[in-house]
């Protein structure tokens, strides 16, 4: 049997998890420092950082003794790391460990891209995927549409060209004084609200595929000037309705031109409400299969980054010890 | 007790290893903040040179700083995976402290202040007489380099300065009459190496950043890229 160790640092979260080669996770674990981001309305790169450092050494003990594996002699077979992108202080935690993990077990190891990792996400929860597949990747850092022709091969077909879909939701949520991240808090509200209450404008009605999500941003900020008197609850519906409105008519479009037999949603924003029935009821209208994720597999985790650290490997060749972090790699420069 | 030691509080990755025989070998890889390249590749070349396999490793001094805050990090995250991957020790020393026994290890004797370059126009510094032994008469602090300079100005007393926040500041440190310079910039790794071998083992290395982070972040945060 196989088993591929991945580490996981590329923001706030420190994760580690056991992956054996048919994808099944055997240990998963997740620590956040997120509670300390909070009074700062985003993630401090010096704070998260220092988080990792203290943290790398319990989360991969724990994810190692969660087999029954001893850190000093496990039948781990090969590493896997998030290499990029991500915040640089925190990206050079998680490969630092890894690639001296790599040298004192003798095993290969492989950088990952975390938004590839995102990407196999749907398949540690699914018996098996069907080929091509339409994935929706939203995120704080990062909203992509991209179409899947099989495993590993992925062409972004649009992305977003201002704000990330977790941005907007974290923009909008500190400019109404609620707390951060701002996605799961509006989320909340929106169960009260309507919809309709506030015209929002669904903005790139266009025929490409690309997102923008910092004009909506700005008519909330406008439209609850023009009527303070509407509830937080109205303003959080409303939002939600016309973010989630762009996302699922940019999907719809790329299902209608390309072929496929699958939908994936993924990424921190998989976990929202509004766009898990929107693109549940895609799937149903398209006839295809859906790949919702678990909320543990909507949060960055170690198990999507040995997940794709098992492709990288069988196909190509491990990194060298010398590898370097890449804070802004592309899903589209993976190759 | 074969021991590895791990340098990257300054723009230079340093490392050595100190066999159970008392063979050394040490690599200064002086290539302007390159640690996560460097430092695991070299690592790898002292233990062939060494003829040690990484399991025959039984400890891992790292320098815990103060210095580069990334340089740090890539360094304590280095020696945390080595140290768990072969079953090893883990012990932490300063950055000034490794000064101070460099210099002394070359003859310098008396007062000396050991100054890391801390970004931002300031240094970290500490005090030691060298007299019999290193022994430190001051905590490490964060400061300017004038006031350095001024406080030993006020006491006359002769004083060695030593460090890259020296090397930085040089025109600064000049400026003092009863001062001399120990150029020496990067913290010896082979200090580390004998000086780890008589330190209590530690179940966590903490970093010594002697700075708040909110006060390095200056408040600029990211979104989550989650
Ligand atoms: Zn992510």
């Amino acid at each position: 049997m196989t088993l591929v160790l991945g580490i996981e640092t590329s923001c706030d979260e420190t994760a580690a998890a056991v992956v054996d080669e048919n994808f099944h996770v055997l240990s998963s674990v997740v620590e956040s420092s997120i509670d300390q981001h909070r009074a700062f309305g985003g993630v401090v790169p010096e704070l998260a950082g220092r988080a990792h450092v203290t943290t790398i050494g319990p989360v991969i003990r724990r994810a190692l003794d969660d087999v029954g594996l001893n850190p000093s002699d496990p039948a781990i077979d090969a590493l896997a790391v998030t290499s990029g992108p991500g915040l640089i202080g925190s990206l050079l935690v998680g490969l630092s460990t890894t690639k001296a993990l790599a040298l004192a077990w003798g095993v290969p190891f492989v950088g990952v891209n975390h938004l590839e990792g995102h990407l196999f996400a749907p398949l540690l929860e699914s018996s098996g995927l069907e080929w091509p597949l339409m994935t929706l990747l939203v995120s704080g850092g990062h909203s992509l549409i991209v179409l899947q022709r099989g495993l590993g091969q992925h062409e972004v077909l649009g992305e977003t060209i201002d704000d990330a879909a977790g941005e907007a939701y974290d923009k909008v949520a500190r400019w109404l004084g609620l707390g951060y991240p701002g996605g799961p808090e509006i989320d909340r509200l929106a169960k009260d609200g309507s919809p309709a209450a506030l015209k929002l404008p669904v903005s790139m009605i266009g025929d490409d595929f690309d997102l923008s999500f910092s004009g909506l941003k700005t008519a909330v900020v406008r439209a609850t000037e023009a009527h303070r008197e509407i509830s937080l609850e109205d303003v959080a519906a409303s939002f939600q309705s016309a973010l989630s409105e762009q996302l699922l008519r940019k999907f719809r479009q790329a299902l209608e031109r390309y072929e496929v037999r699958g939908v994936a949603l993924a990424g921190g924003v998989a976990a929202n409400s509004a766009l898990r029935s929107g693109v549940t009821q895609l799937a149903s209208e398209f006839g295809l299969v859906c790949h919702l994720p678990t909320m543990a597999m909507c949060t960055d985790n170690a198990a999507m980054v040995a997940a794709a650290g098992l492709y990288r490997l069988s196909t190509g060749v491990p990194s060298q010890l010398n590898l370097s972090a890449r804070p802004n790699w592309q899903l589209a420069d993976v190759s | 007790m074969n021991i590895l030691a791990i340098e990257t509080a300054t723009p230079a990755c340093a490392m050595a290893l100190r066999t159970t025989e008392g063979a050394e070998v040490s690599l200064v890889v002086d290539d302007e903040r390159h640690h996560t390249e460097a430092l695991t590749p070299g690592i790898r070349d002292l233990l062939i040179q060494s003829g040690l396999t990484p399991k025959e490793i039984d400890r891992v001094v790292v320098d815990r700083g103060p210095g580069l805050y990334t340089g740090l990090r890539v360094g304590i995250a280095t020696a945390i995976g080595f140290a768990l991957g072969a079953n090893a020790d883990l012990v932490g020393v300063t950055s000034l402290e490794l000064l101070a026994h460099g210099a002394r290890a070359s003859g310098v004797r008396g007062t000396l202040v050991s100054a890391v370059d801390g970004r931002r126009g300031e240094v970290f510094v500490q005090t030691f007489n060298l007299d019999r032994d290193v022994t430190a008469v001051s905590e490490p602090s964060v400061t300017l380099p004038l006031t350095v300079v001024d406080e030993w100005t006020e006491s006359g007393d002769p004083v060695t300065f030593t460090g890259d926040g020296v090397a930085r500041y040089e025109t600064v440190f000049l400026g003092l009459s009863n001062g001399s310079i120990f150029d020496q910039r990067v913290p010896p790794p082979l200090a580390a190496a004998r000086l780890g071998e008589f330190r209590p083992p530690e179940a966590q290395i903490v970093p010594l950043y002697l700075r708040e982070a909110d006060a390095v972040a200056n408040f600029t945060t990211r979104e989550r890229p989650s």
